[in-house]
C-alpha cells in the first residue's frame, strides 16, 4: 500500500495526465488509517480584529516580560522587515495578497498597504533602504520606500528563476551577513518526490537576482532563518510532513555549517526516520540531523537571534523561535515562542517563553497564532499574529528590588 | 444594548436589500446561476467577500457591491446571511443515474471531510447541500481550470483532472442534497 501511495504521488507529477488520483495536496500521504480523519489545515481570518477583541491578558511570558498591542488591523500578517531607523515596520501575508506598512509615530501606530492583489507575498526584506517583496510568482524591490511612499515597484521576477509550482512556494526571505538574498523554494506537495531539481531547497543570490547559489537541499518547508551573531553560521526552521501519525516526523531546526548540506527530504525526516511512503536505501546517508528537534506539526515559523539589551543578558545571542501550531495533530502542540540554546556540542536546546495562545493543551481551542518575531532598535521584540492580525510589542523592565540592588 | 441592535436592523435594510435582489429576499437565490447564501458559515462568506474585495477572485456582479466595503460591515452581512435558514429551492426533476454518479464521485473526492458529512459545510468551507446546481458546476470548473482559488489550493487540486461530465453529476446531486438545519 505504502508503494502505492509513493507511485500515485510520483506519477501524479511526473504525468499531469495521471494525476486523476492525485489527492488535494494537504491529503496526499495520508493512510489508510487516516482515511476518514476530520484534521484540516486551519481557516485564517481575513478581516481585521479591533485590538479590543484580542485577548493579550492570556499570553503568558517570563517574569519581568510584559506584552502589549503595538498594532493591529493587519489581516494575515506575517513575516516582518524594518526599516534601518525602526520607524517602519513592512509585513508579508498569504492569501489576502497585501503587504502593508506599520509607521511607529511614537505613541501611534498607522498602517497603510503597500501593495495588494499578490499571490502570495509572504516575503519581505529591506537592504539599503529597499524593500523586497516575494511573492509566489513575483518579485518587486521598492526603492526607498521608508523615505519615498509612493515609489513604484521594480519588477525584478525574471532574476530569480521561480519555479510554477505553488504549494510550499510561499517565502520567508532575508539577507544574510554576507549581502546575498536567501530565498527558499519548498517542496510543492506533502510528501513526494519534488518534479524536478527546483524545489525543497535554499538558494541565495546577489541583491540584483544574479550568481544564484543552491546552499541546502532536502528541505521540505523552510519559512524561516536568521544567522548566529558570532558564527554567522545560517540556522533555519523546517516543517515536518503531515499524515504520519501524531507524533510523525518532528519539525526542525538546522544549521547550516556549510553550504551544500542535505537535511533528507523526502527520503529522511528528522533524526534519521526513513519516510514510510517515499523510499530509498540508505534513506538517511549523508544527511545533516538537526540540531533540535522542534515537535510533531507544530508549525516552526520565524527564528531570530537577539542582540538587544533590554532583555536580561542570558537571551543574549539565544534564538527565539515561532511555533504556529499544529493542525495535523489530534491534539495541538506549539501555538507558543520558545527560547533556544545553542550548547557546546552544537545541539539545541529550548524551553516556552511566549504561551498561551491555545487554551489548554487537550483541543484546538485558539485566539491567535503567532507568527515571526522582529528585534526593534531598543531590544524590545515585536511578534506577529497571522490569526488576529496583529502585532506585539514584547517588553522587559528589571523587576525593582533587583534593579536597587545594581 | 437597544442602540446597537438599532444600528444593525438600520445596517443591514440597506445592504442586505442590495443582496437580496439576486441572492433572494430570504438568501435562497431564484436564479440557479446565482448562489444562495442562506446559512453559509459567517466564515466563510467573509473571506469570501474579502476575496471579491481584494479582487482575488473575480466576480464583475460583486465587485462594484463590495469595492471599498469596510472590515466590520462585511462581517455584519456575514453574520446576518449565516443566520437565515438554507432552504431547497426548485433544481428540476432528478435523473437517477446522475444522482447515483455524483453521490459516488463525492465519496471519493472525499468532499464530506471539509465540507461535512451533510455538506452543510464549516468554517471558510461553504455549505453545498441545495445549493443552486448551475452554479456549483460553473464554479467548480473554474477550480478545475484554474479560474478561481480560495483561502488556498485545495480546491483547485481537489477538482484536478475530473471530467466535465462527473461534475455535472456533483452539481446534480449537491443540489438535490437536502438542506441542512442550524447554525454553521
Amino acid at each position: 500500500m505504502n508503494k502505492l501511495i509513493a507511485f500515485a504521488v510520483t506519477a501524479a507529477f511526473a504525468a499531469p495526465a495521471m494525476s486523476q488520483q492525485q489527492p488535494p495536496i494537504w491529503h496526499q500521504g495520508k493512510p489508510p488509517a487516516q482515511a476518514e480523519s476530520k484534521l484540516a489545515p486551519h481557516a485564517g481570518k481575513m478581516t481585521e480584529t479591533p485590538a479590543s477583541e484580542i485577548p493579550i491578558d492570556k499570553l503568558k511570558l517570563p517574569a519581568g516580560f510584559k506584552a502589549e498591542i503595538w498594532a493591529s488591523g493587519l489581516p494575515g500578517g506575517r513575516a516582518m522587515a524594518i526599516s534601518e531607523d525602526g520607524k517602519k515596520v513592512y509585513l508579508g501575508t498569504r492569501v489576502i495578497g497585501r503587504v502593508y506598512e506599520v509607521t511607529d509615530a511614537g505613541d501611534k501606530r498607522t498602517v497603510r498597504v503597500v501593495v495588494d492583489k499578490l499571490t502570495q507575498p509572504a516575503g519581505v526584506a529591506m537592504k539599503d533602504g529597499n524593500l523586497y517583496v516575494f511573492a509566489i510568482d513575483k518579485v518587486l524591490r521598492f526603492d526607498g520606500i521608508a523615505k519615498d511612499s509612493d515609489v513604484k515597484p521594480v519588477d525584478m521576477t525574471a532574476k530569480f528563476d521561480l519555479p510554477k509550482e505553488q504549494h510550499h512556494n510561499w517565502k520567508y526571505v532575508a539577507f544574510g551577513p554576507d549581502g546575498k538574498l536567501y530565498v527558499p523554494f519548498g517542496a510543492p506537495c506533502n510528501i513526494c518526490e519534488p518534479p524536478s531539481k527546483e524545489y525543497a531547497q535554499i538558494r541565495r543570490y546577489n541583491a540584483d537576482g544574479s550568481g544564484k547559489e543552491v546552499i541546502a537541499t532536502g528541505v521540505r518547508n523552510s519559512v524561516g532563518f536568521d544567522w548566529h551573531p558570532k558564527t554567522k553560521e545560517m540556522w533555519f526552521t523546517d516543517h515536518g510532513r503531515d499524515w504520519a501519525g501524531d507524533d510523525g516526523p518532528q519539525d526542525e531546526l538546522n544549521r547550516l555549517a556549510k553550504p551544500g548540506n542535505n537535511y533528507g527530504f523526502p527520503y529522511c525526516h528528522a533524526n534519521g526516520i526513513a519516510d514510510p511512503d517515499i523510499k530509498k536505501a540508505d534513506a538517511c546517508k549523508g544527511v545533516t540531523r538537526p540540531a533540535a528537534l522542534m515537535g510533531s506539526h507544530a508549525a516552526v515559523m520565524g527564528v531570530k537571534f537577539y542582540t538587544g539589551k533590554m532583555f536580561p543578558a542570558e537571551y543574549q545571542n539565544t534564538m527565539f523561535l515561532v511555533r504556529k501550531g499544529s493542525w495535523n495533530r489530534t491534539k495541538p502542540n506549539g501555538f507558543d515562542v520558545v527560547n533556544v540554546r545553542v550548547g557546546q556540542d552544537g545541539k539545541a536546546t529550548y524551553k516556552p517563553f511566549a504561551t498561551g495562545f491555545n487554551q489548554g493543551s487537550e483541543s484546538y481551542n485558539f485566539w491567535g497564532r503567532p507568527a515571526y518575531v522582529q528585534q526593534m532598535p531598543d531590544g524590545a521584540m515585536l511578534l506577529s499574529d497571522e490569526q488576529t492580525g496583529a502585532i506585539y510589542r514584547i517588553s522587559y523592565q528589571r523587576p525593582k528590588a533587583a534593579a536597587k540592588k545594581q | 444594548m437597544l442602540t446597537a441592535f438599532f444600528s444593525v436592523v438600520v445596517f443591514s435594510q440597506e445592504k442586505t436589500q442590495l443582496c437580496a435582489a439576486c441572492h433572494g429576499p430570504d438568501g435562497n437565490s431564484p436564479d440557479p446561476k446565482i448562489p444562495s447564501i442562506a446559512g453559509q458559515p459567517k466564515l466563510f462568506i467573509e473571506t469570501q467577500l474579502v476575496l471579491i474585495r481584494e479582487e482575488l477572485r473575480k466576480s464583475e456582479q460583486m465587485l462594484p457591491i463590495v469595492r471599498g466595503m469596510k472590515d466590520p460591515e462585511i462581517i455584519k452581512l456575514a453574520d446576518h446571511f449565516s443566520k437565515l435558514p438554507s432552504k431547497g429551492m426548485e433544481t428540476g426533476a432528478a435523473d437517477p443515474a446522475l444522482l447515483q454518479r455524483g453521490s459516488q464521485k463525492a465519496k471519493e473526492l472525499r468532499c464530506g471531510i471539509c465540507h461535512t458529512a451533510d455538506f452543510g459545510g464549516q468554517k471558510q468551507v461553504p455549505r453545498l447541500a441545495a445549493q443552486r446546481e448551475a452554479y456549483l458546476e460553473a464554479e467548480m470548473r473554474a477550480y478545475r481550470d484554474g479560474k478561481r482559488s480560495g483561502g488556498d489550493t485545495i480546491m483547485a487540486a481537489t477538482l484536478y483532472g475530473v471530467s466535465d461530465a462527473d461534475i455535472r453529476a456533483l452539481a446534480h446531486f449537491l443540489a438535490r442534497s437536502k438542506a441542512p438545519t442550524g447554525l454553521r
